[in-house]
């Protein structure tokens, strides 16, 4: 709309710089909070800075060695299985958009049908197939489930179908296998679609807490968002902590998204409606 | 997608997918046969089961509290669907007119939300909706009005719930928003400012229409994906006060947590499967088919 519109460009600027700043306002003020004294976060009468920034939140928090620890293997965790999704989905995606084998409409239709199976009425008997697979309380239990995934796998797919097919023809003159036209000419393309798969992929498992909660019981392997889930329950009155805890796990999470915000956007296109 | 003198590669194919293949049945499929089996029986983790038929869903259709749960939870989607749509139409407008500098900061800036966590969302607005320190109160009483119970009141629990669900869910719908307006090509916009259409005109008869796929997609798929919401429920009310904040999805977990047989709560999660997933697999076809991509 490059319209000679009676609203100044100006007067949408400031508009739309507030808005921005209403949406980040709840993350700034619990990054704030959590510098605020003990008795200070909920005092009335309300003030937004603390009267004294103090560290003790952050460092009473970040003393707790199962927070640390429950930071640290979430991570891993996660970059582990954002790689698993990749590798997973990517082939899969790679084997509909390209190759032509028997069984394939089959074979489709049996793994889109489960993008359609909401996650709660699995909820409970996943619970019990990995409680018989003897999967409780291991790191497996957390990351295998979730990798498969037909939405990614397709996504990926819409991707692949739009490389053009010259390309890989003079290696297929050449000889070259399917798996390695996979590795060394699809792989390499991938870059922005991987970013935004893998980003996904990693959040998804940053936030959950609800399968953590009901499969993991070894404080060793507590995920992050279970880690503050159980605190709000049993210590939720030690606001400061609470609020420099929930500051510090939102930050890996920013960190990532700040390095690839570029292609997470540009993705947002991709991924709009086509 | 079969075409004959077409070489197959029918080994490296299967090798290939076996990975996704093992993990979906395992974790998807065998999962949900057994669900659809479990429904059908008087299950618990503690006896043998017993074959009952269709009396889980007998039981789960008659119950008052799963009544009371779905239409929590489509007041719950109503709350946040529209509002987050009409924000972010408006949102997407307005980045669309502004310098792209300032532009690709808001962008960055609304998007934040969408990447933090239910139960990081969750402790920020229990501490917003606090009684005697939380901003939610302090701003009232700018105005001189009384303190509210924002998450214990009947009333405004739910309406308190459903902040946070926009807060998260408004940055990408203005983004997919965006993305669609940035597909209507200028020339529409340059031809209707021959005819000299005003600014409403323009978006009434070029804006919208061309925007209904984009509308629709995002009005379908909040919808599913807000009548599921169950995270922020659990987290900042449990459900309360007097089942006001207890979602559909949050009737289902609260019954797993508490109730020796699952039967039932099984059978009203397949029901709600039925209707989602209908919703759902219609969103994929209308997406999937040549048709949408034209407009």
């Amino acid at each position: 709309m490059q319209k000679s519109s009676s609203i100044p460009k100006v007067l949408l600027t400031v508009i739309s710089g507030l808005v921005a700043l209403v949406a980040l306002f709840p993350l700034i003020w619990v990054v704030i909070a959590g510098f605020k004294g003990k008795a200070e976060v909920l005092a009335t009468p309300f003030r937004f800075f603390p009267k004294v920034w103090l560290a003790e939140n952050y460092a009473e928090i970040l003393k707790d060695p199962v927070f640390t620890k429950a930071m640290a293997v979430t991570f891993g965790g996660a970059v582990l299985f954002a790689a698993l999704t990749l590798f997973v989905n990517a082939s899969a995606a790679y084997v509909f958009a390209r190759l032509e084998f028997r069984f394939k409409r089959l074979l489709w239709v049996y793994v889109i049908m489960t993008m359609f199976v909401p996650a709660m009425s699995i909820l409970l008997t996943s619970f019990i197939v990995v409680n018989k697979l003897g999967m409780l309380d291991t790191l497996a239990v957390l990351v295998l489930p979730g990798v498969a995934s037909a939405g990614q796998m397709f996504f990926i797919r819409q991707f692949y179908l739009n490389i053009p097919l010259a390309l890989e023809e003079a290696a297929l003159i050449d000889g070259a296998g399917r798996f390695r036209i996979f590795t060394s000419i699809f792989v390499p393309m991938s870059f922005p679609v991987f970013v935004i798969v893998g980003i996904g992929a990693y959040l998804g498992y940053w936030n959950s807490f609800v399968w953590p909660t009901m499969t993991i019981t070894n404080p060793d392997l507590f995920q992050i968002m279970q880690y503050l889930y159980n605190f709000r329950s049993e210590r939720g009155s030690e606001m400061g902590l609470l609020m420099a805890g929930s500051a510090l796990a939102a930050a890996p999470t920013l960190i990532l998204f700040l390095i690839f915000q570029r292609y997470i956007i540009a993705g947002i296109k991709i991924s709009g409606l086509k | 997608m079969f075409k004959k003198n077409y070489r197959q590669d029918n080994a490296m194919a299967y090798t290939m997918l076996l990975p996704i293949l093992a993990l979906l049945t395992i974790f998807v499929i065998i999962p949900f046969v057994y669900a659809a089996c479990v429904s059908f029986y008087n299950w618990s983790f503690y006896q043998d089961s017993t074959f009952v038929g269709f009396r889980n869903y007998y039981l789960v259709l008659t119950d008052r509290l799963f009544g009371k749960s779905v239409w929590t939870g489509l007041k719950f989607a109503l709350m946040v669907v529209p509002s987050m749509l009409i924000l972010s139409f408006l949102f997407a407008n307005l980045i669309k007119n502004i310098g792209s500098k300032m532009g690709s900061f808001v962008k960055t800036a609304i998007y934040i939300p969408t990447i933090i966590s239910g139960i990081v969302a969750s402790v920020i607005f229990v501490f917003i909706y606090d009684y005697t320190g939380g901003l939610a109160n302090y701003v009232l009483g700018l105005f001189g009005t009384e303190p509210k119970a924002w998450l214990a009141d009947v009333g405004s629990a739910l309406p308190s719930v459903a902040a946070p669900a926009i807060w998260l869910g408004f940055g990408l719908t203005s983004l997919i928003m965006l993305a669609g307006l940035y597909d209507i090509p200028e020339s529409y916009y340059e031809a209707a400012d021959l005819e000299g259409a005003g600014a409403f005109k323009k978006m009434w008869y070029i804006t919208i229409p061309l925007l209904r796929n984009v509308i629709l997609y995002l009005l379908v798929t909040g919808f599913t994906a807000q009548i599921s919401q169950y995270e922020l429920s659990l987290v900042m009310t449990g459900g309360g006060p007097l089942d006001a904040t207890t979602t559909p999805n949050l009737y289902i977990f609260n019954h797993f947590r508490n109730d020796v047989m699952v039967g039932n709560s099984i059978a009203a999660s397949l029901l709600l499967f039925v209707v989602l997933g209908a919703i759902s697999a219609i969103i994929f076809r209308v997406l999937n088919s040549e048709k949408a991509v034209d407009g």
